[in-house]
C-alpha cells in the first residue's frame, strides 16, 4: 500500500532542464513544456525545492552548478526528480543531452548524479534518442525513464506533452490515493504516447521504457514477472491531498492502522477472486469496500 | 480484383495465324466444347517444339511447365512478338495482371501493330475498369479489322457502362465477323437476361458452337453482379457450373458473392472447392483468411437488423451504431414508403484492409461502406484517422441502397441509387455527407460533367482520375435538384420506374416531360446559379488562402483577419484541413476575443468540419459561455465521426449530467468504460454517478464497486458507495 511512499516527510528536488531546441518550433515547444512543468510544480508542491532551466540558461555548466548544489544541500532520504526535454544524439558510443553551448553526455549526468547522497532519484529523459542513456544511467533503485527505447529512435518526441499530462491530470492517479507515483504517470504517459501514433495512423518513432532494477535494460511494460517498476510504484511524484497530513497525525494512528489491514484484506480478496464464485466475491468486497469508506470518512472528519 | 473476363483467353480463338497448326487444331476442340481437346493438348506435351509443348501443357492446365517452356522458347526467339503475346495469355489466365502486361508491351515493342498484343491490353484495361480498355481496342481494330475481340472488348465496356444499345451494336459486329464468336454472344444473351427475358436467342447460337460453353453465364453472372444483382448474379454462376462442372473461376465467383450476402458457410465450401482444384488468385486466399477472422466479431441481432462488430470495439461502439442504424430504418421506411422483407446486416470493419478484402471486385473509388442487397459493410470510425471519417454519414448512404436495392430487386443504375444514398446523407443532417471540393469546383469550372443519360460511365469507366469522385457529386445534386423542383415523391417515381426496368432517357421523360437534353440544360444552370461564387472564385481564394495560412503561422493576426473574412464566403464549404475557419478562430483567440472565435467554429461546425481537436475546442467555448447544450450537440457531433476518444465521452457526460440528462450520461460514461479507460476506477465511479442519477441503484451499486475494486482508497467513490448503501 502506498502509505509508504517515500517522499511524505523529505524534501524533494524537482530538477527541469529544457535544452537547445535547434529551430524556433522547437526552442518554442521545449521551453513551453519546461515552463509548464515549473508552473504545475509550484502549484502541486509550493514547499518543494523547484529549479527550472531553459532557453540560453539551460547550459551544462548551469546543469552541473545546480546538481553540485543539491548534493550539498539534500539529505539521504530525500528525493530527486531531474526531467530533460529537448533533442538528444546518440553515436553508438556515448548519449549527449543537446544544451547550449557544449551537450551534456550520459556519462557526465551519471557521475554528477551518482555523487548526490539521495538513494531516491528518479530520471525522467524525454529527448530524442533518450533510449541511448539506459546503459549510462541505470542504478540499482535509482528510477529511470526514456522516450525512446534506443539512441536510434531519433525523432523529435512527443512523451513530454504526456508526461506533463499525466502530472496534471488526476486520472493518472490509477488507485485514487491521492499520491501520483512515477510508476503511474509513466503508465499514463506511454499509453498515450502509444494512442497518439495508433490514432494519426503513423508509424511510431519512440517507445518509452521504464528501469529501476538496475538491470541495464528498460522495459515497456513493468510487472511482478520481469521484476521493474517496484520502485518506480513506491516514488511519490506529486501529492494531490490529505494523504501525507493524515499520516503526521498520532490521533489517526489507529485508524490509520485499521485502514492499512482493510486494504490488505481487500488485495487478499482480489488474489483469490479467480477461485470464488461471483456473487461471493462481490458479497466479501462490498462488505470491506463498506468498512474501509467508513474508516476514510472518519480519518476525513 | 478478380479477372472476370481472363478465363476466355483459352477458349476464345486466338486471332488468325497466330498459333502453330497443331495447336490450332487443339484451341477449336475446346472452342467447340469437344471433349478430345484434352487429349489433344496431352499430345502436344511431347512435341519437340517447346512453343507447342507450353501449349500442350497450358491446355492441360499446368501452368508451371508452361511458364517454365514459353521462357525457353522466347529466349530461343526473342524477336517474335506472337509468342511473347501467348506467354502473356497464359499470366493473364493465371491471375498475374502485371507480368500479361508486360509481355504485351514487350511485343509491342518488338511489332508495334500486333493486334493480339494490342487486345490483350485492351483485356487488362477492361479487367481494372480502365477507359483505356476503348484505346487499346480500337487501335487493335484499325490495325486488324477482323479483330472481333476487340469488338467483344468495347461491347463488354459499353454494357458496363449501361449502355446495352451500344454494346448489343458491338457484340453484333463481333458476330458478324466470327459466328463463333462465343463471349459476344454471351454479352447479347446477358442484355436479354439483364432486361428479365428468360431465354435468350443468343443461348441456343452459344450453345450449338460449344454445349459446355459454361462461360457465357458467367459472362452473364458478372454483369448482374455489377449491377448489383447479387441473387440472380450467383443462379447465373450456378447455372454456369451446371455446363462446366470444372469451371472453378465461376466456383470461386459464386463463393465470394455468397459471402458478400452473408452466406459464409456455402461461401467457404465454394471458395475451399475452387482453391482445391487450383484455381488460387490472391482474392481467394484473402476471402479464406478474412472468413477466419470472423470469430474475432460480436453479433447482435434484433428483429430488423444485424450488427457485427469487431470483439474489441464492440462494446463502445454498439450503442452508437445501433441507434444509427435503427434511426435510419425508421426514416427511410417512411421515407420510401417500403418496410424491408428481412433483417438488414451491417458489418464494421476494424481493419481497412480487411474492409477492402470484402469489398474486392467492386469498381470505382476507395470506397468506406458497401451494399450487397441487404448487407452492409463498412468500415470502422477507428479504422481511420480521426476527422477524415463520418461513420454514420456513410451508413445513412449504404442503407439508403440497401432500400433501393430491395425496392427495384437491384434493376437501378449505379448513377441513380449512387445519387440518392448522397442525397440521404444531407437530408439526415446538413453537415453530414461530402462538401463541395476543388475537383467537383474544377469540373463545373471546365464544363466536365456528364449529361444525365451518360453518367454511368463517370463511375464505371471514369476518363480522369477524379471522375468517380465528381460524379458522385453529380448525382447527389441531380438528386437534391429534383427533391427542390418536383419534391421527394419524384425520386420515390423514379425508383419505381426503375424497378420496371426503364432507361434513364425514358425515365426522365416520363417524370419530367422533358427530353434528357432539357433535363441537363436545367440542371446545369440550377447547379451554376448555387455554385457560380464559388467556382468564380475559386483561383483567387486557393491564391489568398496561402497567404493567410503564411500569415497564421507568422501571427499576423490583424492581417489573418482581414484576408480571412475577405475569402471565407467565396468557398463557404471548405472545411478541411487549414480552413479559414480555424485561422480565423485561431486569430481571435490570440486577440483574446472569444465570442467570435465562438462564432467562427461554430460555422465551421454548422457547415460540416470534422477535425476532433477544433470541435473540442467550440465545446469547450460554448460550455465557457454557459451554452451547454450547445457544447453538447458539438461533442454529439463527434460521436458519428470518432467515437473512440475517452476524453469526448468523459466531457460529454459530464455536460449531460450537468443537463440533468442522464440517460445519455450513462451512454457517455459507458462508453468510457468500454474504452477500455485510462482510468479504469474513475471511469466506473463516473458511471455510478450517472446511474444514481438515472435511478438505477443496483446498476451504480456495481460499478461502485468496481471503481473501488480498482482503487479501494478512492474517495469520492466511498462516499458514493456509503450514500448508495444508505439509501438502501
Amino acid at each position: 500500500m502506498l502509505v509508504l511512499v517515500w517522499g511524505l516527510r523529505a524534501e524533494t528536488f524537482y530538477f527541469t532542464v529544457a535544452g537547445l531546441g535547434g529551430e524556433p518550433e522547437y526552442e518554442q515547444r521545449f521551453s513551453g513544456w519546461a515552463k509548464d512543468l515549473d508552473k504545475l510544480l509550484h502549484e502541486v508542491e509550493p514547499h518543494a525545492k523547484i529549479k527550472t532551466l531553459y532557453g540560453a540558461d539551460a547550459t551544462r555548466a548551469n546543469v552541473e552548478g545546480y546538481l553540485r548544489e543539491v548534493a550539498k544541500e539534500a539529505k539521504p532520504e530525500d528525493s530527486v526528480v531531474l526531467m530533460l526535454i529537448g533533442h538528444g544524439t546518440y553515436d553508438e558510443f556515448d548519449y549527449k543531452f543537446n544544451l547550449p553551448g557544449p551537450d551534456l553526455s550520459a556519462a557526465q549526468l551519471a557521475a554528477l548524479l551518482d555523487k548526490l547522497p539521495t538513494a531516491h532519484q528518479l530520471i525522467v529523459n524525454m529527448t530524442s534518442a533518450s533510449g541511448g542513456s539506459i546503459l549510462a544511467l541505470e542504478k540499482p533503485k535509482r528510477v529511470l525513464i526514456t522516450a525512446t527505447k534506443a539512441g536510434t529512435e531519433k525523432n523529435a518526441t512527443v512523451f513530454p506533452r504526456y508526461w506533463i499530462e499525466g502530472m496534471r491530470d488526476p486520472a493518472a492517479d490509477s488507485d485514487k490515493n491521492e499520491i501520483v507515483t512515477a510508476l503511474e504517470v509513466f503508465r499514463y504517459a506511454e499509453e498515450k504516447t502509444s494512442k497518439f501514433y495508433e490514432t494519426q495512423k503513423r508509424l511510431s518513432t519512440e517507445h518509452a521504457l521504464i528501469e529501476d532494477a538496475g538491470k541495464g535494460e528498460g522495459v515497456k511494460i513493468p510487472s511482478a514477472e520481469n521484476g521493474e517498476g517496484l520502485t518506480a510504484g513506491r516514488f511519490a511524484v506529486l501529492h494531490l491531498g490529505a494523504a501525507a497530513v493524515q499520516s503526521r497525525d498520532p490521533a489517526k494512528l489507529a485508524l490509520l492502522k485499521q485502514k492499512e489491514e482493510l486494504e490488505a484484506a481487500i488485495d487478499d480478496l482480489k488474489y483469490r477472486k479467480a477461485s470464488m464464485a461471483v456473487q461471493e466475491y462481490r458479497g466479501q468486497l462490498q462488505a470491506l469496500l463498506l468498512e474501509l469508506a467508513k474508516t476514510q470518512e472518519a480519518l476525513d472528519k | 480484383m478478380i479477372n472476370r473476363f481472363s478465363f476466355l483467353v483459352l477458349l476464345a480463338l486466338p486471332l488468325a495465324a497466330q498459333l502453330p497448326p497443331a495447336v490450332q487444331a487443339c484451341a477449336t476442340l475446346r472452342h467447340h466444347g469437344d471433349a478430345r481437346a484434352d487429349a489433344c493438348y496431352e499430345k502436344l506435351t511431347h512435341s519437340t517444339d517447346r512453343e507447342v509443348q507450353a501449349e500442350g501443357y497450358w491446355g492441360i492446365r499446368n501452368y508451371k511447365i508452361a511458364n517454365d517452356l514459353f521462357r525457353d522458347a522466347v529466349k530461343a526467339k526473342p524477336k517474335d512478338p506472337a509468342l511473347r503475346v501467348r506467354w502473356g495469355y497464359l499470366f493473364f489466365e493465371h491471375w498475374q495482371a502485371g507480368e500479361a502486361g508486360k509481355l504485351f508491351e514487350e511485343a509491342l515493342e518488338l511489332d508495334e501493330k500486333n493486334a493480339s498484343a494490342l487486345v490483350g491490353l485492351a483485356q487488362l484495361a477492361a479487367d481494372g475498369y480502365s477507359a483505356r480498355a476503348i484505346e487499346f481496342a480500337k487501335h487493335a481494330l484499325e490495325i486488324d479489322p477482323k479483330a472481333y475481340q476487340a469488338e467483344e472488348v468495347l461491347a463488354r465496356v459499353a454494357l458496363e457502362d449501361n449502355n446495352e444499345a451500344k454494346a448489343a451494336e458491338e457484340a453484333k459486329k463481333a458476330v458478324e465477323l466470327s459466328p463463333e464468336a462465343l463471349d459476344a454472344m454471351a454479352i447479347l444473351a446477358t442484355i436479354d437476361w439483364l432486361n428479365d427475358k428468360k431465354t435468350s436467342p443468343w443461348l441456343d447460337k452459344i450453345l450449338k458452337v460449344n454445349p459446355r460453353y459454361g462461360e457465357a453465364y458467367d459472362i452473364a453472372g458478372h454483369f448482374f453482379i455489377i449491377n448489383r444483382r447479387y441473387e440472380e448474379g450467383i443462379l447465373k454462376y450456378r447455372l454456369a457450373l451446371e455446363l462446366d462442372p470444372h469451371l472453378e473461376k465461376a466456383r470461386a465467383a459464386m463463393g465470394l458473392n455468397l459471402m458478400r450476402l452473408g452466406r459464409e458457410d456455402e461461401a467457404r465450401a465454394e471458395l475451399e472447392r475452387a482453391w482445391n482444384a487450383g484455381y488460387q488468385p490472391t482474392e481467394s486466399q484473402n476471402t479464406l483468411k478474412l472468413m477466419d477472422k470472423y470469430k474475432d466479431y460480436d453479433t447482435f441481432r434484433t428483429p430488423t437488423t444485424v450488427l457485427k462488430l469487431g470483439k474489441k470495439e464492440s462494446a463502445l461502439l454498439r450503442p452508437y451504431f445501433q441507434a444509427e442504424l435503427d434511426r435510419a430504418l425508421a426514416t427511410f421506411e417512411r421515407k420510401y414508403k417500403y418496410k424491408l422483407p428481412g433483417p438488414v446486416q451491417v458489418e464494421v470493419y476494424p481493419n481497412h484492409p480487411d474492409f477492402e478484402v470484402r469489398t474486392m471486385g467492386m469498381p470505382g473509388l476507395g470506397a468506406l461502406g458497401v451494399t450487397f442487397d441487404s448487407v452492409v459493410a463498412m468500415d470502422s470510425p477507428n479504422s481511420r484517422k480521426p476527422g477524415t471519417f463520418h461513420w454514420a454519414s456513410t451508413m445513412w448512404h449504404e442503407l439508403s441502397h440497401v432500400y433501393v436495392l430491395n425496392m427495384t430487386k437491384s434493376r437501378v443504375p449505379r448513377w441513380f441509387t449512387e445519387g440518392l444514398a448522397v442525397y440521404e446523407e444531407t437530408a439526415a443532417s446538413p453537415d453530414w455527407g461530402d462538401r463541395l471540393d476543388p475537383d467537383a469546383i474544377e469540373a463545373i469550372k471546365t464544363k466536365k460533367l456528364l449529361p444525365i443519360s451518360d453518367i454511368d460511365r463517370g463511375f464505371m469507366h471514369p476518363s480522369y482520375p477524379a471522375q468517380v469522385v465528381v460524379s458522385y457529386f453529380q448525382a447527389g445534386k441531380i438528386c437534391n435538384f429534383i427533391d427542390q423542383k418536383w419534391g421527394h415523391d419524384k425520386l420515390l417515381a423514379m425508383i419505381h420506374d426503375y424497378a420496371e426496368l426503364k432507361s434513364t432517357p425514358d425515365v426522365i421523360e416520363l417524370e419530367f416531360k422533358m427530353k434528357p437534353e432539357e433535363f441537363d440544360r436545367q440542371f446545369f444552370a440550377w447547379l451554376d446559379a448555387q455554385t457560380k461564387r464559388t467556382v468564380e472564385g475559386f483561383d483567387d481564394w486557393k491564391k489568398s488562402i496561402k497567404g493567410v495560412a503564411e500569415n497564421a503561422k507568422a501571427k499576423k493576426w490583424d492581417e489573418v483577419i482581414r484576408e480571412g473574412l475577405r475569402i471565407r464566403d467565396l468557398y463557404p464549404d471548405y472545411v478541411d484541413a487549414a480552413s479559414v475557419y480555424e485561422f480565423l478562430a485561431d486569430a481571435y483567440e490570440a486577440k483574446g476575443d472569444k465570442a467570435k472565435e465562438m462564432a467562427e467554429l461554430a460555422r465551421y461546425s454548422r457547415i460540416g468540419g470534422r477535425n476532433p481537436t477544433t470541435l473540442k475546442q467550440l465545446a469547450t467555448l460554448q460550455s465557457e459561455a454557459g451554452q451547454k447544450r450547445e457544447a453538447a450537440a458539438t461533442l454529439e457531433r463527434l460521436n458519428l465521426i470518432y467515437p473512440k476518444d475517452e476524453d469526448l465521452h468523459k466531457r460529454l457526460g459530464a455536460l449531460y449530467l450537468d443537463l440533468n440528462n442522464s440517460t445519455l450520461a450513462v451512454r457517455e460514461f459507458a462508453a468510457v468504460v468500454a474504452g477500455p479507460p485510462l482510468d479504469p476506477a474513475g471511469a466506473h465511479y463516473e458511471l455510478a454517478r450517472a446511474l444514481k442519477q438515472a435511478n438505477r441503484t443496483e446498476e451504480a451499486k456495481d460499478e461502485v464497486l468496481s471503481a473501488l475494486e480498482a482503487a479501494p482508497s478512492f474517495k469520492p467513490a466511498q462516499r458514493l458507495l456509503l450514500e448508495l448503501n444508505v439509501k438502501q
